[in-house]
Protein backbone atom coordinates (compact mmCIF):
# COMPACT_ATOMS: atom_id res chain seq x y z
CA UNK A 1 0.00 0.00 0.00
CA UNK A 2 2.73 2.35 1.23
CA UNK A 3 4.66 1.82 -2.31
CA UNK A 4 1.71 2.09 -4.05
CA UNK A 5 0.91 5.76 -2.25
CA UNK A 6 4.84 6.53 -3.08
CA UNK A 7 4.23 5.47 -6.91
CA UNK A 8 1.32 7.43 -7.06
CA UNK A 9 3.01 10.00 -5.78
CA UNK A 10 6.13 10.03 -7.70
CA UNK A 11 4.55 10.39 -11.10
CA UNK A 12 1.52 12.35 -9.88
CA UNK A 13 2.47 14.89 -12.69
CA UNK A 14 2.52 12.16 -15.62
CA UNK A 15 -1.39 11.17 -14.43
CA UNK A 16 -2.36 14.68 -14.32
CA UNK A 17 -0.80 15.30 -17.69
CA UNK A 18 -2.69 12.54 -18.81
CA UNK A 19 -6.06 13.33 -17.37
CA UNK A 20 -5.86 16.58 -18.79
CA UNK A 21 -5.50 15.45 -22.11
CA UNK A 22 -8.03 12.64 -21.89
CA UNK A 23 -10.36 15.54 -21.06
CA UNK A 24 -9.12 17.88 -24.08
CA UNK A 25 -9.67 14.27 -26.61
CA UNK A 26 -13.22 14.40 -24.74
CA UNK A 27 -14.16 17.96 -25.94
CA UNK A 28 -12.91 17.00 -29.35
CA UNK A 29 -14.96 14.37 -29.83
CA UNK A 30 -17.83 15.40 -27.70
CA UNK A 31 -17.91 18.93 -29.95
CA UNK A 32 -18.49 16.74 -33.00
CA UNK A 33 -22.05 16.07 -31.93
CA UNK A 34 -24.52 18.54 -33.59
CA UNK A 35 -26.18 21.01 -31.31
CA UNK A 36 -24.58 20.68 -28.03
CA UNK A 37 -22.23 22.18 -25.94
CA UNK A 38 -22.96 26.07 -26.28
CA UNK A 39 -21.07 26.71 -23.51
CA UNK A 40 -18.08 25.75 -24.88
CA UNK A 41 -18.42 27.64 -27.99
CA UNK A 42 -18.02 31.28 -29.22
CA UNK A 43 -21.69 31.65 -28.90
CA UNK A 44 -21.28 31.81 -25.11
CA UNK A 45 -22.26 35.26 -23.30
CA UNK A 46 -18.70 36.39 -22.25
CA UNK A 47 -16.82 35.18 -25.66
CA UNK A 48 -19.83 36.73 -27.90
CA UNK A 49 -20.35 39.69 -26.21
CA UNK A 50 -16.57 40.33 -26.28
CA UNK A 51 -16.76 39.43 -29.73
CA UNK A 52 -19.85 41.77 -30.31
CA UNK A 53 -17.37 45.00 -28.91
CA UNK A 54 -14.85 44.00 -31.26
CA UNK A 55 -16.77 43.85 -34.30
CA UNK A 56 -18.23 47.29 -33.97
CA UNK A 57 -14.88 48.58 -34.62
CA UNK A 58 -14.35 46.56 -37.11
CA UNK A 59 -17.24 46.87 -38.75
CA UNK A 60 -17.26 51.15 -39.54
CA UNK A 61 -14.35 49.84 -42.21
CA UNK A 62 -16.74 47.53 -44.04
CA UNK A 63 -19.63 49.89 -44.66
CA UNK A 64 -18.49 51.41 -47.84
CA UNK A 65 -18.98 48.06 -49.49
CA UNK A 66 -21.55 46.88 -47.67
CA UNK A 67 -23.63 49.57 -48.59
CA UNK A 68 -23.36 49.43 -51.93
CA UNK A 69 -23.73 45.99 -51.78
CA UNK A 70 -27.06 47.02 -50.49
CA UNK A 71 -28.21 49.92 -52.91
CA UNK A 72 -27.37 47.13 -55.62
CA UNK A 73 -29.68 44.74 -53.94
CA UNK A 74 -32.38 47.11 -53.80
CA UNK A 75 -32.39 48.38 -57.23
CA UNK A 76 -32.41 44.87 -58.22
CA UNK A 77 -35.21 43.34 -55.33
CA UNK A 78 -37.17 47.06 -56.68
CA UNK A 79 -36.65 46.06 -60.61
CA UNK A 80 -38.66 42.26 -59.73
CA UNK A 81 -41.03 44.18 -58.00
CA UNK A 82 -42.51 46.40 -60.66
CA UNK A 83 -42.14 43.00 -62.45
CA UNK A 84 -43.61 41.43 -60.70
CA UNK A 85 -46.75 43.46 -60.21
CA UNK A 86 -46.96 44.00 -63.69
CA UNK A 87 -47.32 40.02 -64.98
CA UNK A 88 -49.68 39.57 -61.74
CA UNK A 89 -52.09 42.35 -63.34
CA UNK A 90 -51.92 40.58 -66.55
CA UNK A 91 -52.80 37.38 -65.13
CA UNK A 92 -55.69 38.87 -63.21
CA UNK A 93 -57.32 40.10 -66.39
CA UNK A 94 -57.06 36.49 -67.95
CA UNK A 95 -57.95 34.15 -64.95
CA UNK A 96 -61.23 34.48 -63.47
CA UNK A 97 -61.75 34.71 -59.29
CA UNK A 98 -62.68 30.97 -59.22
CA UNK A 99 -58.80 29.93 -59.79
CA UNK A 100 -57.05 31.66 -56.76
CA UNK A 101 -52.98 32.03 -56.49
CA UNK A 102 -50.97 29.71 -54.45
CA UNK A 103 -47.54 29.71 -52.87
CA UNK A 104 -46.00 26.58 -53.74
CA UNK A 105 -44.84 25.03 -50.14
CA UNK A 106 -41.71 24.53 -50.71
CA UNK A 107 -41.05 28.01 -51.28
CA UNK A 108 -42.97 29.26 -48.06
CA UNK A 109 -39.72 31.11 -46.04
CA UNK A 110 -38.59 34.24 -44.65
CA UNK A 111 -35.37 36.23 -43.81
CA UNK A 112 -34.05 36.56 -40.30
CA UNK A 113 -31.72 39.11 -41.02
CA UNK A 114 -28.35 38.70 -38.91
CA UNK A 115 -25.09 40.35 -38.64
CA UNK A 116 -21.69 38.45 -38.17
CA UNK A 117 -19.77 39.55 -35.23
CA UNK A 118 -17.12 36.83 -35.82
CA UNK A 119 -15.65 35.35 -39.22
CA UNK A 120 -12.60 33.47 -39.33
CA UNK A 121 -11.23 32.23 -42.78
CA UNK A 122 -8.04 31.35 -42.10
CA UNK A 123 -8.32 27.81 -40.25
CA UNK A 124 -9.39 24.74 -41.15
CA UNK A 125 -12.60 24.42 -39.09
CA UNK A 126 -13.69 27.74 -39.71
CA UNK A 127 -17.31 29.26 -37.75
CA UNK A 128 -18.85 32.15 -37.63
CA UNK A 129 -20.64 33.83 -35.39
CA UNK A 130 -24.37 35.86 -35.69
CA UNK A 131 -25.94 38.32 -33.01
CA UNK A 132 -29.21 36.95 -33.46
CA UNK A 133 -30.65 33.50 -31.82
CA UNK A 134 -33.41 31.46 -30.32
CA UNK A 135 -35.19 34.64 -29.29
CA UNK A 136 -35.38 35.95 -32.68
CA UNK A 137 -36.51 32.17 -33.71
CA UNK A 138 -33.51 31.19 -34.91
CA UNK A 139 -32.80 26.97 -34.93
CA UNK A 140 -29.94 24.85 -35.45
CA UNK A 141 -29.96 23.30 -39.10
CA UNK A 142 -31.50 26.36 -40.54
CA UNK A 143 -29.74 27.60 -43.79
CA UNK A 144 -27.45 31.07 -43.90
CA UNK A 145 -27.72 33.03 -47.00
CA UNK A 146 -26.06 36.67 -47.83
CA UNK A 147 -26.48 38.89 -50.80
CA UNK A 148 -23.66 37.39 -52.70
CA UNK A 149 -25.00 33.44 -52.25
CA UNK A 150 -25.21 31.05 -49.90
CA UNK A 151 -22.70 31.03 -46.31
CA UNK A 152 -23.39 27.71 -44.56
CA UNK A 153 -25.69 26.21 -41.49
CA UNK A 154 -26.53 27.28 -38.17
CA UNK A 155 -24.84 24.65 -35.83
CA UNK A 156 -25.50 26.29 -32.15
CA UNK A 157 -28.44 28.55 -30.82
CA UNK A 158 -27.81 30.29 -27.50
CA UNK A 159 -30.79 32.42 -26.54
CA UNK A 160 -29.34 35.70 -27.73
CA UNK A 161 -26.06 34.22 -30.60
CA UNK A 162 -25.40 31.26 -32.86
CA UNK A 163 -22.73 30.02 -34.77
CA UNK A 164 -22.40 29.06 -38.39
CA UNK A 165 -20.71 26.41 -39.95
CA UNK A 166 -19.94 27.74 -43.04
CA UNK A 167 -18.88 26.25 -46.36
CA UNK A 168 -15.73 26.96 -45.56
CA UNK A 169 -15.25 24.05 -43.60
CA UNK A 170 -14.63 20.66 -44.51
CA UNK A 171 -17.52 19.05 -42.15
CA UNK A 172 -20.09 20.34 -44.07
CA UNK A 173 -21.27 19.57 -47.75
CA UNK A 174 -24.01 21.82 -49.76
CA UNK A 175 -25.81 20.43 -52.27
CA UNK A 176 -25.89 21.85 -56.01
CA UNK A 177 -26.73 22.01 -59.28
CA UNK A 178 -25.66 24.00 -62.59
CA UNK A 179 -27.94 26.40 -63.05
CA UNK A 180 -27.51 25.62 -67.56
CA UNK A 181 -27.70 21.63 -67.05
CA UNK A 182 -29.19 20.92 -63.74
CA UNK A 183 -26.50 18.36 -63.16
CA UNK A 184 -26.61 18.14 -58.99
CA UNK A 185 -22.93 17.47 -57.06
CA UNK A 186 -22.04 18.08 -53.35
CA UNK A 187 -19.61 21.18 -53.20
CA UNK A 188 -17.08 20.45 -50.53
CA UNK A 189 -14.21 22.69 -49.10
CA UNK A 190 -10.49 21.42 -49.15
CA UNK A 191 -9.31 23.76 -46.12
CA UNK A 192 -6.54 25.48 -48.24
CA UNK A 193 -8.13 28.68 -50.21
CA UNK A 194 -11.50 30.41 -48.28
CA UNK A 195 -12.31 31.44 -51.83
CA UNK A 196 -12.15 28.13 -53.58
CA UNK A 197 -14.20 25.15 -53.00
CA UNK A 198 -14.34 21.74 -54.81
CA UNK A 199 -17.26 19.96 -56.46
CA UNK A 200 -17.19 16.10 -56.82
CA UNK A 201 -19.83 13.70 -58.25
CA UNK A 202 -20.20 15.46 -61.31
CA UNK A 203 -19.39 12.65 -64.14
CA UNK A 204 -17.88 13.23 -67.37
CA UNK A 205 -20.12 12.91 -69.98
CA UNK A 206 -21.68 16.58 -68.50
CA UNK A 207 -20.88 19.55 -70.94
CA UNK A 208 -19.28 21.98 -68.70
CA UNK A 209 -17.31 25.44 -69.52
CA UNK A 210 -15.42 27.80 -67.48
CA UNK A 211 -17.78 30.39 -65.38
CA UNK A 212 -20.63 28.17 -65.20
CA UNK A 213 -23.05 29.44 -62.18
CA UNK A 214 -23.63 27.04 -59.67
CA UNK A 215 -27.00 27.33 -57.35
CA UNK A 216 -28.57 25.52 -54.55
CA UNK A 217 -30.22 22.07 -55.26
CA UNK A 218 -33.15 22.86 -53.38
CA UNK A 219 -32.92 18.62 -52.97
CA UNK A 220 -32.48 19.53 -49.22
CA UNK A 221 -34.86 21.32 -47.10
CA UNK A 222 -32.11 23.64 -46.00
CA UNK A 223 -31.84 26.09 -48.51
CA UNK A 224 -34.76 27.12 -51.54
CA UNK A 225 -33.43 26.54 -55.10
CA UNK A 226 -31.94 28.84 -56.76
CA UNK A 227 -29.11 30.79 -54.27
CA UNK A 228 -25.98 31.20 -56.24
CA UNK A 229 -23.22 29.27 -54.80
CA UNK A 230 -20.12 30.27 -57.15
CA UNK A 231 -18.52 29.85 -60.19
CA UNK A 232 -16.38 27.45 -62.07
CA UNK A 233 -12.78 28.31 -62.14
CA UNK A 234 -11.39 25.25 -63.56
CA UNK A 235 -12.10 21.98 -64.22
CA UNK A 236 -9.61 18.91 -64.90
CA UNK A 237 -10.81 15.28 -66.03
CA UNK A 238 -8.01 12.51 -66.74
CA UNK A 239 -8.26 9.42 -69.33
CA UNK A 240 -9.12 7.25 -66.80
CA UNK A 241 -11.45 8.94 -64.51
CA UNK A 242 -15.31 8.83 -64.25
CA UNK A 243 -15.44 12.26 -62.32
CA UNK A 244 -14.32 15.72 -62.89
CA UNK A 245 -11.99 17.46 -60.67
CA UNK A 246 -13.95 21.00 -60.28
CA UNK A 247 -12.72 24.37 -58.77
CA UNK A 248 -15.25 26.56 -57.54
CA UNK A 249 -15.02 30.10 -56.51
CA UNK A 250 -17.50 30.82 -54.20
CA UNK A 251 -19.92 33.26 -54.70
CA UNK A 252 -19.40 34.81 -51.03
CA UNK A 253 -16.15 36.79 -50.13
CA UNK A 254 -16.09 35.50 -46.35
CA UNK A 255 -13.49 37.88 -45.44
CA UNK A 256 -15.62 41.18 -45.74
CA UNK A 257 -18.69 38.99 -45.05
CA UNK A 258 -20.77 41.52 -42.30
CA UNK A 259 -24.66 40.87 -43.04
CA UNK A 260 -26.25 37.54 -43.67
CA UNK A 261 -29.87 36.32 -43.68
CA UNK A 262 -31.25 33.26 -41.91
CA UNK A 263 -33.45 31.49 -43.79
CA UNK A 264 -36.47 30.19 -42.14
CA UNK A 265 -38.10 27.64 -44.16
CA UNK A 266 -42.00 27.49 -42.43
CA UNK A 267 -42.98 24.07 -43.61
CA UNK A 268 -39.54 22.36 -42.28
CA UNK A 269 -41.44 20.55 -39.54
CA UNK A 270 -43.60 19.07 -41.95
CA UNK A 271 -41.86 18.24 -44.23
CA UNK A 272 -39.30 16.66 -42.44
CA UNK A 273 -41.84 14.76 -39.97
CA UNK A 274 -43.55 13.48 -43.52
CA UNK A 275 -40.29 12.20 -44.65
CA UNK A 276 -39.61 10.57 -41.51
CA UNK A 277 -43.04 8.47 -41.43
CA UNK A 278 -42.77 7.04 -44.74
CA UNK A 279 -39.13 5.75 -43.74
CA UNK A 280 -40.57 4.35 -40.50
CA UNK A 281 -43.43 2.28 -42.67
CA UNK B 1 6.54 44.07 -10.98
CA UNK B 2 5.87 41.20 -9.15
CA UNK B 3 6.10 37.52 -11.46
CA UNK B 4 2.43 36.84 -10.55
CA UNK B 5 0.80 39.68 -11.19
CA UNK B 6 3.38 40.13 -14.29
CA UNK B 7 1.98 36.41 -15.47
CA UNK B 8 -1.70 37.47 -15.25
CA UNK B 9 -1.48 40.17 -17.10
CA UNK B 10 0.35 38.20 -19.46
CA UNK B 11 -2.08 36.27 -20.08
CA UNK B 12 -4.98 38.21 -20.48
CA UNK B 13 -3.14 40.52 -23.16
CA UNK B 14 -2.28 37.36 -25.01
CA UNK B 15 -5.35 35.65 -24.96
CA UNK B 16 -7.31 39.13 -25.90
CA UNK B 17 -4.42 39.76 -28.71
CA UNK B 18 -5.04 35.85 -29.81
CA UNK B 19 -8.45 36.38 -30.11
CA UNK B 20 -8.66 40.04 -31.41
CA UNK B 21 -5.71 40.41 -33.29
CA UNK B 22 -4.00 37.43 -34.55
CA UNK B 23 -6.87 34.96 -35.66
CA UNK B 24 -8.16 37.68 -38.23
CA UNK B 25 -5.04 37.74 -39.93
CA UNK B 26 -5.15 36.12 -43.54
CA UNK B 27 -2.08 35.43 -44.96
CA UNK B 28 -1.84 33.31 -47.85
CA UNK B 29 -4.65 31.11 -46.41
CA UNK B 30 -2.10 29.47 -44.78
CA UNK B 31 -0.94 31.55 -41.51
CA UNK B 32 -2.34 31.94 -38.27
CA UNK B 33 -0.04 32.34 -36.12
CA UNK B 34 -0.31 31.32 -32.09
CA UNK B 35 1.20 33.50 -30.08
CA UNK B 36 -0.57 32.75 -27.19
CA UNK B 37 1.87 29.82 -26.27
CA UNK B 38 4.26 32.42 -25.83
CA UNK B 39 3.24 32.29 -21.58
CA UNK B 40 3.39 28.88 -21.18
CA UNK B 41 7.43 29.42 -22.75
CA UNK B 42 7.80 32.57 -20.24
CA UNK B 43 6.92 30.81 -17.57
CA UNK B 44 8.98 30.69 -14.52
CA UNK B 45 11.44 27.82 -14.77
CA UNK B 46 10.66 26.53 -11.39
CA UNK B 47 6.96 26.84 -11.63
CA UNK B 48 5.47 23.40 -10.14
CA UNK B 49 4.42 21.58 -12.93
CA UNK B 50 1.12 20.65 -12.17
CA UNK B 51 0.59 24.55 -11.83
CA UNK B 52 1.99 24.67 -15.52
CA UNK B 53 -0.07 21.89 -16.62
CA UNK B 54 -3.30 23.28 -14.70
CA UNK B 55 -2.39 26.58 -16.70
CA UNK B 56 -2.37 24.82 -20.05
CA UNK B 57 -4.96 23.45 -19.87
CA UNK B 58 -6.85 26.91 -18.77
CA UNK B 59 -5.00 28.94 -21.60
CA UNK B 60 -5.82 25.99 -24.00
CA UNK B 61 -9.92 26.09 -23.17
CA UNK B 62 -9.91 30.15 -23.35
CA UNK B 63 -8.59 30.25 -26.90
CA UNK B 64 -10.35 27.08 -27.92
CA UNK B 65 -13.85 28.44 -26.79
CA UNK B 66 -13.25 31.68 -28.77
CA UNK B 67 -12.60 29.56 -31.83
CA UNK B 68 -14.94 26.76 -31.16
CA UNK B 69 -12.11 24.27 -31.32
CA UNK B 70 -12.00 23.46 -27.05
CA UNK B 71 -10.22 20.26 -27.39
CA UNK B 72 -7.69 20.79 -29.68
CA UNK B 73 -6.20 23.98 -28.56
CA UNK B 74 -6.14 22.08 -24.64
CA UNK B 75 -4.21 19.68 -25.89
CA UNK B 76 -1.76 21.16 -28.02
CA UNK B 77 -1.19 23.60 -24.40
CA UNK B 78 -0.91 20.54 -22.62
CA UNK B 79 1.37 18.82 -24.50
CA UNK B 80 3.76 21.68 -24.70
CA UNK B 81 3.62 22.30 -20.84
CA UNK B 82 4.69 18.59 -20.28
CA UNK B 83 7.28 18.65 -22.67
CA UNK B 84 8.74 22.41 -21.21
CA UNK B 85 11.07 20.71 -18.14
CA UNK B 86 12.55 18.22 -20.22
CA UNK B 87 13.15 20.55 -23.01
CA UNK B 88 15.09 22.84 -20.39
CA UNK B 89 17.32 20.57 -19.27
CA UNK B 90 17.93 19.22 -21.83
CA UNK B 91 19.60 22.63 -22.99
CA UNK B 92 20.48 24.55 -19.91
CA UNK B 93 21.92 24.16 -16.72
CA UNK B 94 19.95 26.79 -14.41
CA UNK B 95 21.07 26.03 -10.38
CA UNK B 96 19.35 24.91 -8.13
CA UNK B 97 17.45 27.43 -6.03
CA UNK B 98 17.48 30.24 -9.15
CA UNK B 99 14.03 31.16 -10.68
CA UNK B 100 14.96 32.70 -13.81
CA UNK B 101 12.06 33.60 -16.44
CA UNK B 102 13.54 31.83 -19.97
CA UNK B 103 14.84 34.54 -22.03
CA UNK B 104 17.45 35.07 -24.59
CA UNK B 105 19.55 36.55 -20.76
CA UNK B 106 19.00 33.52 -18.76
CA UNK B 107 19.47 30.63 -21.53
CA UNK B 108 22.06 31.92 -23.49
CA UNK B 109 21.06 32.60 -27.38
CA UNK B 110 21.10 29.45 -28.30
CA UNK B 111 19.53 27.43 -26.50
CA UNK B 112 16.61 30.14 -26.06
CA UNK B 113 16.09 29.98 -29.78
CA UNK B 114 16.55 25.91 -29.90
CA UNK B 115 13.85 26.02 -26.76
CA UNK B 116 11.48 28.20 -28.69
CA UNK B 117 11.92 26.34 -31.77
CA UNK B 118 11.13 22.70 -30.77
CA UNK B 119 8.00 24.00 -28.30
CA UNK B 120 6.38 26.14 -31.02
CA UNK B 121 6.50 23.30 -33.32
CA UNK B 122 5.45 20.65 -31.02
CA UNK B 123 2.30 22.91 -30.36
CA UNK B 124 1.79 24.05 -34.43
CA UNK B 125 2.02 19.95 -34.82
CA UNK B 126 -0.15 18.53 -32.55
CA UNK B 127 -2.77 21.96 -33.32
CA UNK B 128 -3.37 21.27 -37.01
CA UNK B 129 -3.45 17.35 -36.95
CA UNK B 130 -6.25 17.45 -34.48
CA UNK B 131 -7.75 20.08 -36.25
CA UNK B 132 -7.80 18.66 -39.55
CA UNK B 133 -7.31 14.87 -39.11
CA UNK B 134 -8.99 13.18 -41.84
CA UNK B 135 -10.42 16.56 -43.48
CA UNK B 136 -7.56 17.82 -45.33
CA UNK B 137 -4.47 15.97 -47.32
CA UNK B 138 -1.15 15.73 -45.16
CA UNK B 139 0.56 18.20 -47.81
CA UNK B 140 -1.77 20.97 -47.17
CA UNK B 141 -1.47 20.60 -43.23
CA UNK B 142 2.47 19.85 -43.42
CA UNK B 143 2.24 23.64 -45.23
CA UNK B 144 0.60 24.91 -42.62
CA UNK B 145 2.12 23.40 -39.63
CA UNK B 146 5.64 24.97 -41.06
CA UNK B 147 4.35 28.57 -41.89
CA UNK B 148 2.26 28.92 -38.92
CA UNK B 149 5.58 28.05 -37.01
CA UNK B 150 7.94 29.93 -38.51
CA UNK B 151 5.54 33.14 -38.01
CA UNK B 152 4.99 32.25 -34.52
CA UNK B 153 8.91 31.91 -33.69
CA UNK B 154 9.81 35.40 -35.43
CA UNK B 155 7.27 36.80 -33.21
CA UNK B 156 8.60 35.16 -29.75
CA UNK B 157 11.88 35.91 -30.85
CA UNK B 158 11.19 39.42 -31.89
CA UNK B 159 9.27 40.25 -28.77
CA UNK B 160 12.10 38.50 -26.16
CA UNK B 161 14.85 40.56 -28.00
CA UNK B 162 12.84 44.07 -27.07
CA UNK B 163 12.22 43.21 -23.80
CA UNK B 164 14.71 43.89 -20.83
CA UNK B 165 16.60 41.92 -18.16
Amino acid sequence: MKNLINFLIQYSVVFLFLFLEVISVTLIVKNQDYQKSVFLSSSNSVASTMFEWSNSVVEFFKLRTANDNLSEENTALKNQLVKLQNQLVSLKKETPDSIHFRIPPEMEYQFIAAKVIKCTTNKTLNYITLNKGALDGIKPDMGVVSDEGVVGIVKTVSTKFSVVIPIINPKIEISCKFKRSNYSGGLLWNGEDSRYANLNDIARHVELALGDTLITSGLTSTFPEGIPVGNIEDFKIKTSDAYYKIKVKLAVDFRTLSHVKVINYLNYQEQKDLEKKSEEQ
Amino acid sequence: MPTVLQNIIRFILLVLFQVLVLDNIQFLGYINPYLYILFILALPVQTPRWFSLLLAFGLGISIGICSNTPGQHAFATVLVAFARDGIIKLFTSIEEGNNPTPSFYTFGVSAYIKYVVILVFLHNVALFFLESFSFVSGWIILTKVVLSSLVTILMILGIQSFSKK
